[in-house]
């Protein structure tokens, strides 16, 4: 039998994760003003980008999470030049059905190259006690790495030039105007930001969980019930959202079913919307 | 820029002729293109009935997969399980799903935008994971699906789905150019200027809400009728809405016919694809999907009156 | 002083947008067939008036009688129907949809009888001959014609003009304020917020005076004119 404080734990893990997913599409969101329905298939995209290079190329699954995000940074760049940035005057249901198109897109690209296959990353495996408790290897290092590049995302957004005037347009998007701040170079910026979150975020995935084409569906619910949790925007309430959707995973799993644990994002999403469409966290 | 009376007059004739064309087709056509041609007027229902509220509201639903999944679940377990005739099943099957989204639209429709579009998904996936678990396993035989057979000739279910289909664009028809479909367009070009008019908003959302619940419902009921067989990924299935989606965006969304054009264009193209490239089939909807948002945005029929090849009229 | 009963009646209106008082205890009524300026710095509170009395926005406190029957926490549309008719600062018309669909999709009634009203508004603007053309086509001038076309459309006694004259080419500007004249002395009610104190000094009878939401200054123009100390103080002149 696992112990609440083992079942907290275990969702505050899956959390740190979910989050990262939940950051990035909040930052595209808020500041580019595109709602990328698409944003899971990226965290399937870094999971596969793992996969691949820890069975081909035998890379170190801990250097890929490294390396996806310069990958995804740059391919959110390109992408968002090519496609989304014509869409940004637009009104934002075209960029809802815009990416929906390339969601549907990427996975079915992804299964017709990769097929339905479960693949798994078997790299980290086994357990470890830890005062009187038993953690995953995988899991615990997913967890410090998602801290990891959380951490340096919050220092990113704190004290760099760019960071600040994302923030600050995340805050009010007229700020950035009257500051002076470019702000066709800054959506870029911050497309690539997101789509790395999330390629980061599906590396990370890959060491625990297994990965297939359409895993996206079920980080994008995610992603949006984290958003809507947290406030359109808003990272620190990103955050949040992403750690108490891990716990009530973690919870309803273990006391319903798995199958319960599934409704959670929808359940949220139309309960926040309903009762607290602003999100429940000040920005 | 009226038209002359003459050239109505063969619209008209137009119109009645495809009308006796497609009353006849059971008679001489064979099975297989009966059951294209249904498929493409359920497909035309549920086009022209997301388009009657999105495309004239401007709020995008995202979940016209739980009207065609409700509706498609309380008929298909009417018939199944307590012996109803689909003559009953179906119009039941539709009116409580229209009630249903009443409540639904009063809760729903007050969120806007991109929220209202994911707030209709959540629902959607809700329910479907909903109807799948082992709670109501008693009522929806779970994930496992109900098959079943109602017993009624295809010809006869073509001409039901003929007749709705009709009813459908009739209404259509009538609405868009009405003092109605303009106050649901206004509520599309800028809502609080609406209501600062006098126009109420909400119950008019709402109305239009149910009315496309109540046509998109009734062909879901056809439809799993006609399938002999529901489940939850099928019912409430993502397809099932991007579908009617892609069509009404490349026939011209807010159009009356357009809607109709999609539909058949993109079931003979998901007949040829699906036969040929199977494996590729979502990609190939994925991509048109972009490219006509990216290029060709006011679909077929917008397109053909912006460039004033017909008449910038609502009625078309 | 006139004895009639004020059309409009704002009675201790507070709002608050989290710490801030948009509007604190404001209070003052309204002459029916009078056309008055509301005035103030940015942020005075004006636009957010507009919203409370059009039912756009909720007061905190206060209330709202409209013909002397209380409006407060109605409905917009309700309001509207009414007869509280108003424009945007931020024109807000529905542009793809014509001229004429515009006019109509406000009107009630027998669909002939729109129709004929809303060609007589087109003409009243001047817009007639672009009834078939889409809103966005016009100028902003024009746009802010067919707004208040719309309202006129609703039948609405009090008309509730949020900066007529802002961005507009001078002889635009006349046309407009002198159909307002033309339509005041037909009977209908103004309440006008403009920048521009020519436009208020040159066409508004009384004038209200608002900063920090609160009401500092009520008078005729000349009242206020002579208030050298007001001008200077709030307008920078």
């Amino acid at each position: 039998m696992l112990n609440f404080l083992e079942i907290l734990i275990r969702g505050l893990m899956l959390g740190s994760v979910y989050a990262l997913v939940g950051m990035g599409l909040t930052l595209v969101w808020g500041v580019v003003g595109i709602v990328n329905i698409a944003h899971g298939e990226f965290v399937m995209l870094g999971a596969y980008f793992a996969f691949w290079a820890f069975s081909l190329l035998h890379l170190n699954p801990l250097l890929s999470v490294l390396l996806s995000i310069p990958v995804f940074f740059s391919l959110g760049v390109g992408i968002h030049k090519k496609i989304t940035e014509r869409l940004v005057k637009e009104h934002e249901l075209s960029a809802l059905i815009l990416t929906f198109g390339m969601s549907i897109l990427i996975w079915n690209l992804a299964q017709f190259f990769w097929t339905n296959t479960y693949r798994s990353v078997s790299y980290l495996t086994g357990n470890f006690p830890l005062m009187g408790l038993v953690f995953a290897k995988s899991k615990t290092v997913s967890f410090g790495l998602a801290v990891g590049i959380t951490a340096g995302l919050f220092l990113f957004l704190k004290y760099s030039k760019w960071g600040k005037a994302i923030r600050a347009t995340s805050q009010n998007p007229e700020v950035a105007l009257v500051c002076g701040i470019n702000t066709m170079k800054m959506r870029m910026f911050t497309y690539g930001m997101g789509i790395a979150l999330a390629g980061a975020a599906g590396t990370i995935i890959s060491l625990q969980w297994v990965i297939f084409p359409q895993m996206g569906a079920s980080y994008i619910s995610k992603a949006f019930a984290i958003v809507v949790l947290g406030g359109l925007g808003n990272i620190h309430g990103a955050l949040a959202g992403g750690l108490i959707i891990g716990i009530l995973e973690a919870m309803v799993t273990q006391y319903l079913s798995a199958k319960m644990a599934q409704i959670i994002p929808s359940a949220t999403i139309l309960l926040i919307l309903l009762l607290k469409p602003t999100g429940l966290f000040k920005k | 820029m009226r038209r002359p009376p003459l050239q109505k007059n063969h619209a008209y004739l137009g119109i009645a002729a495809l009308l006796a064309f497609l009353i006849a087709i059971p008679f001489f056509a064979s099975d297989y293109w009966i059951t294209l041609v249904t498929l493409i007027l359920i497909f035309t229902v549920y086009a022209s009935g997301w388009n009657l509220f999105s495309g004239l509201t401007g709020y995008t639903n995202f979940g016209l997969a739980w009207f065609i999944g409700v509706s498609g679940y309380i008929s298909s377990l009417l018939i199944a399980d307590h012996s109803f005739s689909w003559l009953f099943a179906w119009p039941i099957g539709a009116v409580l799903t229209s009630i249903a989204s009443i409540g639904v639209g009063y809760i729903l429709l007050r969120i806007k935008g991109v929220y209202f579009a994911i707030s209709m998904v959540a629902l959607t996936e809700g329910t479907r994971e909903l109807f799948g678990t082992e709670y109501l396993t008693a009522i929806t035989h779970g994930g496992k699906g109900v098959p079943f057979v109602a017993g009624i000739k295809l010809s006869s279910l073509y001409w039901a789905i003929l007749l709705l289909a009709t009813l459908t664009l009739l209404i259509c028809y009538k609405i868009t150019s009405s003092k109605f479909g303009l106050r649901l367009l206004a509520i599309r070009e800028d809502e609080l200027a609406a209501e600062t008019l006098g126009i109420r908003t909400t119950r008019d959302k709402i109305i239009a809400f149910a009315l496309s619940a109540f046509l998109v419902g009734l062909a879901g009921a056809i439809h799993f009728t006609y399938q002999n067989y529901i489940d939850p990924s099928f019912a409430f299935s993502i397809h099932l809405t991007l579908t009617p989606i892609v069509m009404t965006l490349f026939g011209g969304v807010g159009t009356v016919f357009g809607p109709v054009i999609g539909a058949t264009l993109f079931t003979f193209i998901h007949e040829i694809l699906w036969a040929e490239l199977s494996l590729l089939y979502m990609s190939v909807f994925g991509a048109i999907l972009m490219v006509l948002i990216l290029f060709f945005p006011q679909g077929l029929l917008g397109w053909m009156k912006e460039r004033e090849i017909l008449p910038r009229i609502r009625k078309i | 002083m006139s004895t009639k009963e004020p059309i409009l009646r704002i009675e201790g209106v507070v709002k608050k947008f989290g710490e801030v008082l948009a509007l604190d205890h404001c209070s003052f009524d309204v002459k029916p067939g009078s056309i008055t300026g509301l005035i103030g710095p940015n942020g005075a509170g004006k636009t957010t008036l507009f919203n409370i009395i059009t039912g756009v926005l909720q007061p905190d406190q206060g209330h709202i009688y409209f013909g002397g029957e209380e409006i407060t926490g109605k409905k917009p549309y309700e309001i509207a129907r009414k007869g509280v008719g108003r424009t945007y600062q931020i024109i807000r018309i529905f542009p793809k949809m014509t001229l004429l669909e515009n006019l109509i999709v406000v009107g009630k009634g027998r669909e002939r009888k729109v129709i004929e009203k809303a060609m007589d508004l087109l003409h009243l603007v001047k817009l007639s001959e672009k009834r078939d053309d889409y809103a966005s086509d016009l100028s902003f001038g024009q746009q802010k014609l067919l707004s208040l076309a719309q309202v006129l459309m609703l039948d609405a006694q009090l008309i509730l003009l949020d900066e007529p004259a802002a961005g507009i080419n001078p002889t635009l500007q006349n046309e407009l304020m002198a159909l307002v004249h033309r339509l005041n002395e037909q009977g209908k009610t103004f309440i006008i917020v403009e920048h521009d104190m020519k436009v208020i000094l040159g066409h508004c009878e009384n004038v209200i005076a608002l900063n920090y939401g609160q009401k500092i200054a009520e008078g005729s123009c000349s009242e206020i004119e002579r208030d050298e100390n007001l001008l200077e103080h709030y307008f920078g002149r």
